[in-house]
């Protein structure tokens, strides 16, 4: 980068956005899978925790990975147990300890399995994060916890790129019908600095249509 | 208005939006290049579809790859949708499959058509200013495009107006926008937008897109690197003498609730996909006066097995080909009985 090319960005970053940002307010968008009541909307969803631990340091994100590893066989058999979930992984990236999963049916009943089949590990590691200590025990905190998880559930920016206006407009009761398409960056820009982690798109898949339990029959491997 | 009449009125409408035209030419994909090659069926496409072509057998095919302008000027470099218009020759008869690269089309019905049309009709275009940019960089907004080294005017700016407008006409508008142009036109992917209804030999019935996906991968061409105007059927020429270019032909089963009538809308990634076949390209025709220039395709030559939806545009197409075919003097396919 020139020292041209850092000013530009400097300004972009502090002057510009938080200029437009005030101009334009932009809420944030709810995180998760679309409602929808088409089967193929319905399975394989995407579920992207984003979640801030209180300890910025290596010996936090070391606490997060001990928290984890300490719970694998727990981990392993509430997933067996849940039997929708098509693959589920933890990540750390910088001071987030990150959960990012598929599954099949609906976010709230596959929370509520959670919690009834591993919500041990979920009190683990949601204690380790920033605003956690309010939602666990998550057994006593059904509904509570389930609503933080949704908020630590990252926008997924619709697959067309002309659909984030359609979110927004959803979001502002917005029926006017009219737009300006050469905004549309700044649309995209103000909603990023809205909701700063997102799902880009709801991802690729290679069988895409079929729950666990279909794919699992298919192979002759059962529950 | 009988359908003849409005099948003139369509084609004129095209028309007017390419002011320099030439007579006897397609109205609009104008420039092109006729492909020889043969189509496989997957092992499981005819347990979806009983259409002849779907069964197994080496169908011999006919391709014309085409730019999407009017113009008879060749622009092979300029930001373009791109067409590729497949035909399959079958023992009795034969079916086209008309694809594009963009995914969706900008209006619903023929009424909208004609109205965007209109909107897009050629304005002059004058080069951005260095004012222009910064003022489209502070509101953090796309600058206006500059126009092309010759360019002079441009359907740009009425098309967007167009999209501000009608929201159904966004998503196609800004794609087309930024779709720029293929290294090859065997590195792109193809789209034949409409729904079709298929038949299964149970005699299930299935409404579907379909789409070529090439096997050497999509790329365009980068913005900064020069202009080139005619490369595409050299490189065609080229490639296929080395070794024979392949698309996966992909077949997306809607649900209902999807978009059966609507060409602007598109269907979810998350729909079942089913790869239909492999259409294997080996030589760019030696003839293209015949397989390009006068070949007539039409996306109602369909084949039993196959038919179309109720969308408006679909059947608007229908007459407008035929109409556009009859000006130009095409061939249609030899053997269809429709």
């Amino acid at each position: 980068m020139t020292v041209f090319e850092q000013l530009a960005a400097w300004f972009a970053a502090k002057i510009l956005v938080p200029y437009w940002a005030w101009r334009q307010p932009t809420k944030p968008l709810p995180g998760g899978p679309r409602y929808s009541v088409q089967p193929g909307d319905n399975v394989q969803r995407m579920m992207n925790l984003i979640m801030p631990l209180k300890d910025k340091s290596a010996i936090g994100r070391a606490m997060a990975a001990q928290a984890i590893a300490a719970n694998k066989d727990e981990i392993y058999a509430g997933l067996d147990n849940v039997g929708t979930v098509h693959f589920a992984r933890f990540v750390i990236v910088d001071d987030n300890i990150c959960m990012f999963s598929v599954y099949d049916g609906d976010f709230t009943n596959y929370i509520r399995d959670f919690i009834a089949t591993i919500g041990s590990v979920f009190d683990a590691v949601v204690g380790l994060v920033e605003g956690g200590d309010g939602v666990i025990p998550s057994e006593q905190n059904v509904e509570k916890f389930i609503d933080w998880v949704h908020a630590h559930d990252a926008y997924q920016v619709p697959d067309t790129v002309t659909d984030i206006l359609r979110d927004q407009e959803a979001m502002n009761g917005d029926t006017s019908g009219i737009n300006d398409l050469q905004a549309l960056p700044r649309n995209i820009v103000l909603q990023l600095h809205a909701n700063p982690n997102v799902s880009l798109g709801s991802g690729y898949r290679a069988y895409p249509g079929y729950s666990v339990a279909q794919v699992r029959e298919k192979f002759g491997i059962g529950w | 208005m009988d359908d003849l009449s409005l099948a003139k009125q369509l084609v004129d409408a095209v028309i007017s939006d390419f002011p320099d035209h030439k007579a006897g030419t397609r109205p609009i994909h104008t420039i092109g290049v006729g492909v020889e090659g043969y189509f496989e069926a997957s092992d499981i496409a005819k347990n979806y579809c009983i259409a002849e072509h779907f069964q197994g057998q080496r169908v011999p095919v006919q391709v014309r790859f085409s730019n999407g302008s009017g113009s008879p000027r060749q622009h092979d470099g300029w930001s373009d949708v791109r067409g590729m218009a497949t035909r399959f020759h079958l023992k009795e008869g034969c079916t086209d499959l008309i694809a594009m690269t963009l995914a969706e089309f900008f209006v619903r019905t023929v009424e909208e058509f004609l109205d965007f049309t209109r909107s897009a009709r050629q304005q002059p275009m004058a080069k951005v200013s260095w004012w222009q940019e910064l003022i489209a960089k502070l509101q953090l907004k796309l600058p206006p495009r500059n126009p092309y080294p010759g360019e002079t005017t441009s359907g740009d700016a009425g098309v967007t107006d167009y999209g501000n407008k009608h929201r159904f006409a966004q998503l196609s508008i800004v794609q087309a926008g930024t779709i720029g142009a293929p290294v090859s036109y065997a590195r792109a992917s193809y789209h034949a937008v409409h729904t079709f209804i298929i038949t299964g030999p149970d005699g299930t019935r299935r409404p579907v897109r379909f789409a070529w996906k090439p096997v050497a991968g999509v790329r365009t061409t980068k913005p900064e690197d020069p202009l080139v105007d005619d490369y595409l059927k050299k490189e065609l020429e080229v490639r296929l003498a080395e070794w024979p270019a392949r698309f996966l032909l992909m077949m997306m089963i809607g649900e209902p609730g999807d978009a059966l009538d609507d060409p602007t809308q598109p269907w979810p990634a998350r729909r079942v996909r089913v790869v239909m076949g492999t259409l294997t390209l080996t030589d760019v025709a030696k003839d293209q006066e015949a397989a390009s220039e006068k070949i007539g395709f039409n996306p109602w030559h369909l084949v039993p097995g196959i038919e179309a939806s109720d969308d408006p545009i679909l059947l608007a197409r229908r007459d407008a080909y035929q109409e556009s075919q009859r000006r130009r003097g095409a061939t249609a396919c030899p053997f269809h009985r429709s």
